[in-house]
């Protein structure tokens, strides 16, 4: 890889570019009949937009009064509402006594991601303190052994949205693989069984799919074996993510030089270490910036189960709007809800830049 | 024997077949006993009957007592409708957006950033319902409509845009020979000379002896209300413009890498031949830059197709809105299961293949 890197010839134009913004901001925005033209467009834009949405925004504001008739008397946006509601926005309609456990389950999530993105902590001792953590969380939020029990049905908001999209993505990452791995397969009952299955599902909208778990699960499942909604909504987002991981690791796979199957059969190794040992490690490199992609498509695609009646964040949030007390401010609520998600999928974005600033080839 | 790698594959595979098989008859079977139990017959008769459900609103002409099949009809038309206008937008934006990035100016690089990485980190349903709203709290009612640009008025209501109406014996007609006419110009191009301009004649004739007349409704304010012109339900409008922003992002970065990965010595190597700016964009950096972005604007064209889904979260009958409440109403799940999954792979790979054909077009002949 690093015999590639030879400087591109847009180097350099760069460097200018660069260079000139340090040094010269009115040439940049004057310089030219066509940027001259572009800062008078976009300056007229932002400030005919601007001012009235910052006024919206935080100087007509209602920001911590509690009190819902500050909200109606003011005109611009009502943040008490949120503030006042952030339990119930970010639990949903989990028990009001009981809400320390989803907080610390939401804690124990993200620290947990947080610690999981250092390079330095990624070892199979990881894998073990996901699946102690993940122990710990369904047993918080689902209770038993000492704690009251809250059923699936009354799970909502954040924890759920967080749950759904790290145990969604934790089973279809395995489960791509084999998939890839089959697509790859010399034996063609396995090949074209996986091609059906990703194919189809690639083909298909995931609302179409949580809709297909919702109605048929009932349906070809005998009564005692159904599930509840949170696992068939859970099903089919681990589906959905296990075609498209698998896409994506089988383009890494090809990136994979005949070579090392080579060496490795040299070497004397049966097809699972090869694969184990030799080939994933170098394929699931070269497709981090894919995978991550795919990652931030499923993060975002969390909120589509409300359409099968979960209860996610966006519901909680409708659930929330109904109080007659308050003049129901459905903007910011979902301004609100837009910020949880956008920071969530917009630091998995900056992380998945610095893994490929790092390069494919670093250990 | 298990040790000899041929024996074990096809062990392997006939296991594989064995598993694959016995599983949707496991499924098959316990799906017919519990739609025995509970007396649901099977079948797709129940297409042919009237559907007695309610579709708010569609592009083609719906009554409720039409049959099951003409509402899947109904459905599918306002979901082609919908991602056709999206596609068309989001591209013409995506470009102007991805080029703006590049721009060496802050400001219009800056904005266009931050529209690209909103529209890329947030769910397309939370921008959907957080644009829906909007619709009541910022628009004026119907008697203060804004009026952008000529002929276009927005207001509580909705959006008035002029209507280009058709006046034709048979609108059914009029759809097969522009679908044919579309059909012969997107096999044409390859060939060149007489064949597209006789069949855009033999069109034309045809339109002409439909005896077809084109006219355009200007939407015009009496009183209380919107008359003539075409009027866009909030419901429609909001699916339209929110899935066109979210789509635009992800249009414009697709550009963006295109443009960037035609080097510079492409635009040196044009000048050294005394070709003329305009030339050699058409001639050398458009053909190689559509190279690259082709296959990915392809998948973004297919997920348009499955966001049109979300219409939902806002309540337009789309066609799988529609095929949920056929579900629900005549209680033929298998069937309208069928119905789903069939229709949205036909899109799919119809969108695909029509992608693939173009690709195959404008990629490098080597010789």
């Amino acid at each position: 890889m690093k015999a590639l890197s030879l400087p591109l010839p847009t180097e350099p134009l760069h460097g200018q570019i660069r260079f000139a913004k340090l040094q010269r901001p009115a040439r940049l925005l004057f310089g030219t009949p066509l940027n001259a033209a572009l800062t008078l467009l976009f300056g007229a834009l932002l400030v005919v937009t601007v001012p009235p949405m910052l006024r919206w925004l935080v100087i007509d504001a209602v920001l911590f009064d509690p009190n819902p008739s500050a909200c109606r008397a003011a005109s611009g946006a009502c943040w008490s509402f949120v503030y006042a509601k952030s339990g119930q926005l970010l639990f949903g309609i989990y028990p009001f006594d009981e809400r320390w456990r989803p907080a610390i389950v939401c804690l124990l999530i993200l620290a947990l991601l947080g610690w999981s993105v250092r390079p330095a902590s990624w070892a199979p001792r990881l894998l073990a303190l996901w699946l102690a953590a993940l122990a710990l969380i369904f047993w918080l939020m689902g209770g038993g052994f000492g704690l009251p029990e809250v059923p699936t049905s009354s799970w909502g908001g954040l924890p759920v949205t967080l749950i759904l999209t790290v145990v969604a993505i934790g089973v279809a990452f395995p489960a791509g693989i084999l998939l890839a791995l089959a697509r790859r397969s010399t034996m063609p009952a396995i090949r074209i069984g996986a091609v059906v299955l990703i194919e189809s599902v690639r083909g298909l909208p995931l609302l179409s799919i949580l809709f297909v778990a919702s109605i048929m699960m009932p349906l070809f499942l005998p009564e005692a074996l159904l599930p509840d909604k949170f696992v068939r909504a859970l099903v089919a987002l681990t589906i959905f993510a296990a075609a498209y991981l698998a896409e994506v690791i089988r383009g890494g796979l090809q990136a994979i030089p005949k070579g090392q199957y080579e060496a490795a059969a040299a070497l004397g190794l049966p097809f699972w270490r090869t694969q184990y040992l030799v080939i994933l490690p170098q394929a699931i490199r070269v497709a981090i910036p894919a995978l991550a992609n795919t990652i931030i498509v499923m993060i975002k695609n969390t909120s589509l189960v409300l359409v099968v009646g979960l209860f996610d964040l966006i519901s909680s949030a409708k659930a929330a709007l109904a109080d007659p007390e308050w003049p129901s401010p459905a903007a910011e609520t979902f301004l609100f809800i837009g910020a949880i998600f956008f920071a969530l999928s917009f630091s998995f974005a900056r992380f998945a830049d610095f893994l490929e600033r790092r390069g494919p080839a670093a250990h | 024997m298990l040790s000899d790698a041929k024996t074990r594959s096809i062990v392997i595979q006939c296991a594989l077949v064995a598993l694959v098989a016995a599983f949707p008859a496991l499924l098959v079977s316990t799906t017919f006993a519990n739609l025995r139990a509970r007396g649901i017959p099977i079948g797709f008769d129940f297409l042919r009957m009237p559907s007695r459900i309610v579709i708010s609103e569609a592009i083609l002409t719906y009554k409720s007592r039409d049959p099951y099949y003409w509402a899947i009809v109904v459905g599918l038309a306002n979901t082609v409708f919908i991602s056709a206008l999206v596609i068309v937008s989001s591209s013409v934006l995506g470009l102007i957006l991805g080029i703006a990035r590049l721009s060496s100016n802050p400001l219009a690089a800056g904005t266009c950033r931050v529209w690209v990485e909103v529209a890329r980190n947030s769910p397309p349903i939370v921008l959907l319902i957080f644009l829906y709203s909007l619709w009541w709290k910022v628009l004026p009612p119907v008697g203060e409509a804004l009026n952008p640009l000529p002929g276009v008025y927005i207001s509580m209501r909705g959006l008035e845009v002029p209507a280009l109406s058709v006046d034709i014996a048979s609108q059914g007609l009029f759809l097969l020979v522009i679908a044919l006419l579309l059909a012969a110009v997107g096999w044409a191009p390859g060939r060149r000379g007489w064949l597209p301009p006789l069949v855009l004649a033999i069109g034309a004739v045809g339109l002409w002896l439909a005896e077809a007349k084109f006219t355009v409704d200007w939407p015009a304010f009496t009183g209380s209300n919107f008359t003539s012109g075409k009027e866009l339900t909030p419901e429609l409008t909001t699916i339209l413009i929110g899935l066109t922003i979210y789509t635009t992002g992800f249009v414009a970065e697709i550009v963006r890498g295109g443009v960037l990965s035609v080097g510079r010595g492409q635009w040196d190597a044009g000048q050294s031949l005394g070709l003329s700016r305009g030339k050699i964009l058409r001639l050398i950096i458009i053909p190689q830059m559509l190279r690259i972005i082709v296959p990915p604007l392809n998948s973004q064209y297919i997920n348009v197709v499955k966001n049109s889904t979300l219409a939902i979260a806002v309540g337009y009958p789309d066609f799988l809105a529609v095929m949920n409440t056929i579900i629900s109403k005549s209680s033929h799940s298998i069937e309208g299961v069928f119905i789903i999954l069939g229709v949205y792979l036909a899109l799919n790979l119809t969108l695909s293949s029509a992608a693939n054909w173009y690709n195959r077009r404008i990629a490098i002949v080597e010789r």
